[in-house]
């Protein structure tokens, strides 16, 4: 067991943790942090997607006690943040999703790609979620919403 | 675009944006695995590692037999008898934990619980499990030899049932003008639906009943046969299937791990929960396609098709699941071989194999994406044999509007369409004389580029008459609704049938909003809880939109017809004056509001008309007029390159030309279409699990069982036509499955187009760089 300190959406976390635990199995069993989903524990799926000190990370593919003192943003953590919002707005717009499971891990991707390349290409978009699994929608209102959300996004930034 | 005399409020045919998303995107859905109890448990299974042995025993770790399941410690667990009621079909009773013999790599043995899933599996690995280890039957076709090992020893051979499909005028095909033989190969594959199978169960002793909470595509028909399996009546099961994370078929059988966390949480004071992890899924979970074609197809010399002949052979795996196993897929696979095509006869043998492999079950198009691609690959092989345009070919066998209904030699009554119009109107968006100019001016060392096409049909909506004549256990011949007006006038309307991605608590609202005169806000779509809801068969086959559109829709006309009939009463008004209007009812000189009358018919009975009875709720079933099924349809057109060098495929444009009758939501058929597609597009290009002559299976992470992706999958372009069902509600037809019908032979259509110049034949699924490259090796004569 180990003492792990670290922030987690904002809030100051201390836990004694098995070793092997992983960062995911962290965030949904022991801090209660559903959104990250495990779809493949395996880092191939991309459901898991969270951020860690602002890196794109599978948090199944993570040890907890790597994270030691390091900032985990969860999709419960973005609040207020304007790229998130666009994002989830552009998603039900375009019909970016179907059963929901991927949902989340895909728009910590987009977030992700929209936060360093504010105005991608279909062909970027594509490759950035080239690690995120979609079994329902085919991946196009995917595309589409992160386009959309780009959009959106554009006159702020101009 | 869907227009049609029932959208003049528009809610029916309009791209409403869905009511389930905002859930999901604000990362606050519940999928099974985000159940929390307190004392909650988790289970590992430990898992056979053989394909095929005798089970001598197996030892509980020393310290943890409290902790450890085996068969031994459930006597009382019922076995439960799956597939069709027909004789001819042999029994492979499905032990929930391994029981005599091991049947495949991945059989749950024995289940372990732990306060983690980590020390779960910690305990799973400690297990022994002592087999003497027998020959692994894992080729379908050799299974039938009578030189086979067996599965089960009572049975005289390995085919669960075998049986011959035979119509029409027979005796023509011996001597047809043109016979063309060929061999075709759709592999094994998983359903791979994101969100794995789980199951958390507990006594609630307030309630007297166990409750479990399963992702299942259908809780009503789970909770049938879990009380089967356990011995308890039904009254004492409570089955909540909260957010479902996908389903595909996958999620519509009963699973002996699922009955074995429940027979645990019998026996135990605390919740259990188990989460399948890919490992497990790719192993154990539903196994689906895995067909075999050897057949001729005969025609006369101008390629008027005259019929298909030969065998069929089902790799069904280890054991039939509840319900119903396998059994379809043969009679589906034969059936549908015609397509929408006017074929004169057909002879077609065929064979569900018991193997050493997971058992089989339902996936998306069930059995028809292989039978499309047999026959799409036929067509295309007797065009290229009489050197025509596949196109041209399609045009002179296809089914036309006029000959609607068309029944065909297998007995499905096509009912209303325009299969020619699709064709025309795919071959068009995709422009034929543009690539084949293209084909002619590649220089050598380009890549090559072919179109493909592939037509299909969906049936949907299919109830008594078809699931009887299929010797159903279970026949899903209706969906009920239960239509409730609260006392302020808002709705909550129960249903059986499961979403899990379809968008019902959108289409199902604009139907009752259509019928209700309200807005789809003011109604609130309920399911996945078989304390609140109805008895419905869930949602698969593609049945959601007929069954639970016309259960929805006619008990809300119902209830509208009261709540009409209340309105005049308050109004003073002669029944016949008044209508509804947006939430009111209407006379010529006043108005009465939903909210005034839900009052009077729920807490204020004085003010209801004399005999009325109190409350506004309605339970109502409805299964279409005719119950054959209505015929959804279309045609797909792909351009695809191909490096010749390594065999890889790229896809250069995806077209389809569809019909699914009226369209509640147009966004969310779309949806339907483009998702579908792009598993049409996994089956046909990447989607495999191989297995060792052990019976090992060869695919058992996303390493090495490879996922379409945004880079594989194009945005594909649809264009609709509307032809209404004529025996449904609204003129639907379901949509689910389609778009995975056609994909595999059209992509292969495609790339055997691309090298039409040395005739190389493309023939088996998933159309592997490996695989092309051979291909175009062997017809070349070079062939390593």
């Amino acid at each position: 067991m180990t003492t792990l300190t670290l922030k987690v959406n904002g809030n100051d976390i201390s836990r004694e943790i098995e070793d092997r635990t992983s960062l995911a199995d962290f965030l949904r069993e022991d801090c209660g942090l559903t959104a990250t989903h495990l779809g493949c524990e395996h880092g191939a799926c991309g459901a898991c997607s969270v951020l860690v000190d602002d890196r794109l990370t599978r948090s199944c593919l993570k040890f907890a006690v790597m994270c030691e003192g390091a900032n985990v943003q969860t999709l419960e953590g973005f609040g207020t943040d304007p790229l998130m919002h666009a994002l989830r707005e552009a998603f039900h717009e375009a019909h970016a999703l179907q059963c929901g499971f991927c949902t989340t891990g895909m728009l910590i991707t987009a977030r992700d790609l929209l936060a360093r390349i504010p105005n991608p290409t279909e062909a970027i978009i594509r490759d950035a979620l080239a690690g995120n699994i979609c079994r329902c929608t085919g991946y196009a209102g995917i595309v589409h919403a992160i386009e959309l959300a780009a959009t959106k996004l554009a006159p702020e930034k101009a | 675009m869907g227009a049609d005399a029932h959208s003049s409020d528009g809610w029916i045919g309009a791209s409403l944006l869905r009511k389930e998303d905002a859930r999901h995107l604000a990362g606050k859905a519940m999928f099974v695995a985000d159940v929390r109890l307190p004392g909650m448990q988790d289970i590992a299974f430990a898992r056979s590692q053989i394909a095929h042995g005798r089970l001598n025993g197996v030892s509980k770790p020393s310290g943890y037999e409290a902790q450890v399941f085996t068969i031994d410690d459930f006597s009382s667990l019922q076995v439960l008898e799956a597939g069709p009621e027909l004789d001819a079909f042999r029994q492979s009773p499905y032990p929930a934990l391994a029981s005599g013999k091991v049947r495949y790599v991945g059989q749950a043995v024995a289940a372990c619980v732990a306060p983690t899933r980590a020390r779960a599996e910690d305990i799973a690995d400690l297990v022994a499990i002592d087999c003497d280890e027998l020959p692994a039957v894992v080729d379908a076709i050799a299974a039938m030899s009578p030189t086979s090992a067996r599965l089960f020893e009572g049975w005289p051979d390995n085919a669960y049932i075998t049986r011959t499909i035979g119509a029409g005028e027979i005796p023509l095909m011996k001597d047809a003008p043109v016979r063309l033989h060929r061999k075709f190969r759709m592999n094994r594959q998983a359903t791979v639906s994101l969100e794995t199978r789980g199951c958390v169960a507990y006594w609630d002793a307030r309630l007297d009943e166990l409750l479990v909470y399963l992702s299942t595509q259908g809780g009503h028909v789970m909770r049938l046969g879990l009380a089967r399996a356990l011995g308890l009546p039904e009254n004492q099961i409570r089955v909540i299937a909260p957010d479902v994370g996908g389903g595909f078929g996958g999620k519509n059988r009963l699973l002996p791990e699922e009955i074995a966390v429940c027979a645990i949480a019998l026996k135990v004071d605390h919740p259990v929960r188990w989460i399948e992890d890919r490992r497990e899924h790719l192993l154990a979970s539903v196994h689906c396609r895995d067909h075999h074609y050897d057949l001729t197809i005969c025609a006369e010399r101008d390629g008027t098709i005259i019929g298909i002949e030969g065998d069929v052979h089902i790799d069904a795996g280890a054991y039939a699941l509840w319900p119903t196993g396998s059994f379809m897929e043969a009679s589906m696979a034969a059936g549908n071989l015609p397509g929408p095509y006017r074929v004169r006869a057909l002879n077609v043998n065929t064979y569900t194999v018991a193997t050493n492999k997971a058992p089989m079950g339902p996936y998306r198009g069930v059995a028809r994406p292989g039978a499309c691609f047999a026959i799409e690959r036929l067509v295309d092989e007797l065009a290229l044999h009489l050197g025509v345009e596949p196109y041209a070919l399609r045009k002179l066998n296809l089914v036309t509007r006029e000959e609607m209904p068309y029944t065909t030699i297998a007995g499905l009554k096509l009912d209303t369409g325009d299969y020619h119009d699709a064709l025309d109107t795919a071959a068009k968006m995709v422009d034929i004389a543009a690539i084949r100019s293209r084909q002619s001016a590649r220089k050598p060392g380009e890549k090559r580029i072919g179109v493909g096409f592939a037509v299909y049909t969906e049936q949907s909506g299919h109830g008594v008459v078809e699931w009887s004549k299929r010797k159903s256990r279970v026949v899903p011949g209706y969906e009920a609704a239960n239509v409730r007006m609260l006392p302020d006038g808002s709705v909550n309307i129960h249903v059986g049938v499961q979403n899990h991605g379809q968008g019902h608590e959108t289409t199902l609202a604009q139907i009752a909003a259509h019928e209700l005169g309200l807005h789809p806000a003011q109604i609130k779509i309920r399911y996945g809880d078989t304390a609140t809801t109805p008895f419905g068969f869930g949602t698969f086959a593609s049945r959601s939109i007929v069954f639970a559109g016309g259960a929805v829709g006619t008990t809300s006309r119902k209830l509208a017809e009261k709540i009409r009939l209340i309105g005049a009463h308050l109004l003073q008004a002669d029944p016949k004056s008044v209508h509804i209007d947006n939430g009111t009812v209407v006379s010529g000189a006043g108005s009465v509001s939903f909210s005034e009358i839900a009052l009077a018919a729920n807490v204020r009975q004085e003010m209801l008309p004399a005999g009325m009875e109190p409350t506004l709720e309605m339970t109502g079933t409805y299964e279409p007029k005719e119950s054959a099924g209505v015929f959804s349809y279309g045609a797909h057109a792909v351009i695809v390159s191909v490096d010749e060098d390594t065999g890889r495929v790229e896809i250069l444009d995806y077209a389809v030309a569809e019909d699914c009758g009226t369209m509640i939501n147009p966004m969310i058929v779309d949806g339907q279409v483009q998702g579908g597609i792009a598993q049409g597009i996994g089956t046909g290009l990447f989607e495999e699990i191989p297995f060792d002559a052990a019976g090992q299976p060869l695919a058992t992470t996303f390493a090495d069982y490879i996922m379409p992706c945004a880079t594989e999958v194009p945005s594909v372009r649809i264009a609709h036509s509307t032809t209404p069902a004529l025996v449904t509600e609204y003129g639907v037809k379901g949509v689910g499955e389609g778009g995975a019908i056609a994909p595999p032979a059209a992509l292969a259509n495609a790339v055997a187009d691309a090298f039409r110049d040395c005739k190389a034949s493309f023939n088996e699924t998933p159309l592997t760089p490996r695989r092309i490259w051979e291909a175009a090796q062997a017809a070349r004569g070079t062939a390593p």
